[in-house]
């Protein structure tokens, strides 16, 4: 198996980097990519505290399997990926996103992992609710999935 | 008729519930439920927070394609609402 997809609900489990090198370590693969993202203690000049991340489970995995299958197709049909995204109330300092690729080479592995974090911002439904240390809270604005042509 | 839409996103700010049962003329499509939409923002007095929801939303049907605004709703259907995206 070189693909894992998965929504990790954060009251439950957290997101590991030691399992994502342990699927992603194979020997035809010389080169490795790790994307980790983390909730970030300021953003537009407010302090936050906290990010709840809302996610339409069915059509995230459906955008995450489709989107690791056109980055193999594109770079390397060999390539081993795993890929979580949180779902819940993340702490500052936790992780919300990783993305862990190995290929034959270092480019490739290096490209893999960037295209799927981009596709991923325009494609799958994930929210974000930031909590700011004042105590009150924002839905961040993001990319329409509505058709372009349909919006006036 | 009625419809069922399950929230995401901003849209939790409507309601405390998962999903919100909206009542529609009969024959109504994915535009009539945008008017409408705007229609609850307004009277939950919810125009700062979400003033464009109603423009920007895309809409998923019960197989989580999206669905364009000629799409005709049936009595009882389950649509998500989809706000702007932005994870990652």
């Amino acid at each position: 198996m070189t693909l894992h997809t998965a929504i990790v609900k954060t009251e439950e489990n957290k997101i590991s980097s030691e399992e994502a090198k342990k699927f992603i370590l194979s020997e035809q693969n010389g080169a490795e990519s790790i994307f980790v993202g983390r909730v970030r203690n300021e953003n537009s000049g407010k302090e936050v505290t906290a990010v709840t991340y809302d996610v339409h489970d069915q059509a995230v995995i459906k955008s995450f399997q489709s989107i690791c299958s056109d980055a193999k197709s594109k770079f390397d049909k060999n390539a081993s990926i795993f890929l979580e995204h949180a779902k819940g109330y993340v702490s500052v300092g936790e992780i919300s996103i990783l993305i862990a690729v190995s290929s034959a080479h270092r480019d490739e592995a290096f490209k893999i992992c960037r295209y799927i974090l981009e596709e991923i911002k325009h494609k799958s439904p994930i929210w974000k609710k930031e909590h700011y240390i004042e105590g009150n809270e924002q839905w961040l604005p993001g990319h329409s999935l509505r058709p372009k042509e349909e919006i006036k | 008729m009625q419809i069922q839409l399950k929230l995401y996103g901003s849209s939790k700010m409507l309601s405390d519930k998962e999903i919100l049962n909206i009542e529609l003329p009969n024959n109504s499509n994915i535009e009539t439920l945008r008017s409408t939409l705007n229609k609850i923002i307004s009277e939950k007095c919810l125009k700062n927070n979400l003033e464009n929801l109603s423009k920007t939303a895309a809409f998923f049907s019960a197989t989580d394609e999206v669905v364009n605004d000629n799409y005709k709703l049936k009595n009882k259907e389950l649509i998500s609402i989809i706000p702007p995206i932005g994870g990652g």
